[in-house]
């Protein structure tokens, strides 16, 4: 693993990529800086670090969208596939060197409440929770980014696709409010899940029973449920955008507040989709 | 020792590699021949295991490659049809990263990468960045980093391809002087270029194997004995002197190519030397033989031959 993770970070900066995804960032991040916290004089450092996060719709597909993609159009993955190294291997210094950069890049921000600290006393404490839901949000559409790239040999396409999923993350948060809060929509939206969820699975595995015996056991919790307690069809779309909003949990870190269950949350949200990565090379090489 | 068995590939309906069983016993140099599209590099693919077969094992020193990947994965170096190099490093990081992937200890990286440097020539070149490297260089950092780790097996993939005719003679030397310490697959679809290097051949056609042996032997079988001649006289003549010489299987005439002659392909029975009866009867009839030569069969003959008699050759 550290082989490849090496390699990823010195491919960063023999390459524009790392260079211009570090100068974008401090550029835009050193603007927001000086607009909201230096000329004001306001202290409110993670009021500017939260509406900083847009930055990630750019930054992170920068970051990502070449990790896989170009080793499947140079045909370099025969190299690392046919080594000793495991795919989990792979896919982790991958992740882990586009983390790193992520990372230094944002120690480089820490100048700016340092310099903040020379005007008065600022929230050591509350920054760091900001600093370290910024870099879990962050870590977690990288790892997205990720697999997109894996999906494709297309940069370009990485990039765009990977843009537009982190937008419609970004989205989710406003949908919730637009979305039917009806017990009948909750229900309809709940047996989509599972059909997805089915289709998914036959998909993956080729087995028609294993994704029928899902698609029935799935229904029948859904009309269990609805006989129990319909009631708790109501708002459920709501309910479920908001379970997995992405940015929703970022709110609590913005607080200062440092609790486990988003950062589990992240953390979790990360391994899916590394795993998913990993998945998806593994399942290529069998088709 | 490598194990194929019974490994088929399908893509969708497509059949690439259909049924194909064969060992490569330690020491020797496989040629694997095949027109584009026969299905070698799916096989090596599978063997090397880049893509997993559809059905059927491959065994390195019995060690399935499925099965125990990292294990397998260690003795088989691969230089793939395009080699896998990133452009933006020079040699020395490359073979540095094959060396990091391929878990070369530190101890023996330095000794080791200068022998390999040494024994493919690219010493000279080793601070140049990759992308500026000829396609003959490009070739031999790529047959490099197949070497790395000390792998028993070396799987090349068309390793002449695009390179110019000295390269081509280059590249054979370093084949044959691997193959004294490896055992070595090599895909080609041009047969001089693997009968010059292999001691036994494969060749595919569609997926299957349809026939194998060694040069010599396959020669023998599929081609030897033919003779293309260039006769100075006229077509119905030639054609009746030479149809009584014993031991011509069959006649064909080929066309005019040269003013006032005509050119003849002469088969004869199996392992029979026609070369001196033929001179003689055409001598009599006071047909001059302008010209008179063995014909190579070229690859397509082969296969004409292969696939029309179903023949297996051993
Ligand atoms: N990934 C793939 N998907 C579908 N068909 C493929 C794929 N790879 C190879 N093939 C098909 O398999 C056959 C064998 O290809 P290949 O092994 O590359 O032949 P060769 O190396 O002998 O030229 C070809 O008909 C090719 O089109
Ligand atoms: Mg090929």
């Amino acid at each position: 693993m550290i082989g490849v993770y090496k390699k990823e970070l010195k491919a960063y900066f023999s390459t524009p990529t790392g260079y211009v995804f570090m100068g974008f960032f401090l550029l835009i991040a050193g603007f927001f800086f000086a607009i909201s916290n230096l000329f004001p004089m306001v202290a409110n450092y993670n009021a500017m670090l939260s509406n900083l996060t847009f930055i990630f719709l750019i930054v992170v597909p920068i970051l990502t969208m070449r990790l896989m993609a170009e080793e499947m159009r140079q045909k370099t993955d025969v190299l690392l596939l046919t080594s000793p190294l495991s795919v989990n291997e792979m896919v982790l210094g991958k992740y882990f060197a586009a983390v790193t950069v992520f990372l230094i890049t944002l120690l480089i921000t820490c100048l700016y409440p340092l310099m903040m600290s020379f005007f008065g006393d600022i929230a050591v404490w509350e920054i760091i929770g900001g600093y370290v839901g910024f870099f879990l949000l962050g870590s977690t559409f990288i790892a997205v980014g990720l697999f997109i790239s894996s999906l494709t040999d297309n940069q370009v396409i990485a990039a765009v696709v990977t843009f537009s999923v982190l937008l419609l993350l970004w989205v989710m948060d406003a949908l919730q409010s637009v979305v039917p809060t009806d017990i009948i929509s909750g229900v309809v939206f709940a047996s989509a899940l599972v059909a997805a969820v089915a289709i998914w699975l036959y998909s993956a595995t080729r087995n028609i029973y294993v994704s029928l015996v899902t698609a029935i056991a799935g229904g029948a919790a859904i009309a269990g449920v609805y006989i129990a307690n319909k009631d708790i069809y109501t708002g459920f779309i709501g309910k479920a955008l908001a379970w997995f909003s992405v940015l929703n949990r970022y709110n609590e870190f913005s607080l200062g507040i440092l609790s486990l269950s988003p950062i589990v949350y992240y953390i979790t949200f990360s391994a899916v989709f590394v795993f998913l990565t990993i998945r998806n090379i593994e399942k290529k090489r069998w088709s | 020792m490598i194990e194929v068995q019974n490994v088929t590939k399908r893509y969708g309906q497509h059949v690439a590699v259909d049924n194909v069983s064969f060992t490569v016993n330690d020491g020797e140099i496989l040629g694997f021949l095949g027109p584009n599209g026969a299905g070698k590099s799916t096989t090596m693919n599978i063997i090397t295991g880049y893509i997993s077969a559809t059905e059927g094992t491959v065994k390195i020193d019995g060690i399935d490659i499925l099965d125990q990947p990292e294990e397998a994965k260690k003795r088989i170096g691969y230089l793939p049809e395009f080699p896998p190099l990133y452009m933006d490093m020079t040699v020395s990081e490359y073979l540095d990263f094959v060396c990091d992937i391929r878990k070369v200890s530190s101890a023996e990286r330095k000794q080791s990468l200068e022998r390999i440097m040494d024994i493919v020539k690219i010493d000279d070149v080793k601070g140049r960045l990759i992308k500026n490297l000829s396609k003959g260089y490009k070739q031999r950092v790529g047959v490099a980093q197949a070497m790395i780790g000390n792998p028993q097996v070396l799987v090349l993939d068309e390793p002449t391809v695009g390179l110019d005719p000295r390269q081509i003679i280059e590249m054979r030397d370093l084949i044959k002087k691997l193959g004294k310490s490896h055992t070595i697959i090599l895909s080609s679809h041009i047969l001089p270029e693997v009968s010059a290097v292999c001691d036994r051949i494969i060749i595919i056609n569609k997926g299957k194997i349809v026939a194998a042996g060694t040069p010599a032997n396959l020669s023998k079988h599929l081609g030897g004995g033919r003779l293309s001649l260039r006769v100075a006289a006229p077509e119905k003549q030639v054609m009746a002197a030479l149809e009584q010489v014993p031991g011509v299987a069959r006649v064909e005439p080929r066309g005019t190519f040269e003013p006032g002659t005509i050119d003849i392909v002469v088969d004869p029975d199996e392992e029979v030397d026609i070369r001196r009866p033929v001179f003689n009867a055409l001598s009599h009839a006071d047909c001059p033989i302008l010209m008179m030569r063995p014909l190579d069969l070229s690859l397509e003959e082969i296969f004409m031959q292969v696939t029309t008699q179903e023949s297996e050759v051993s």
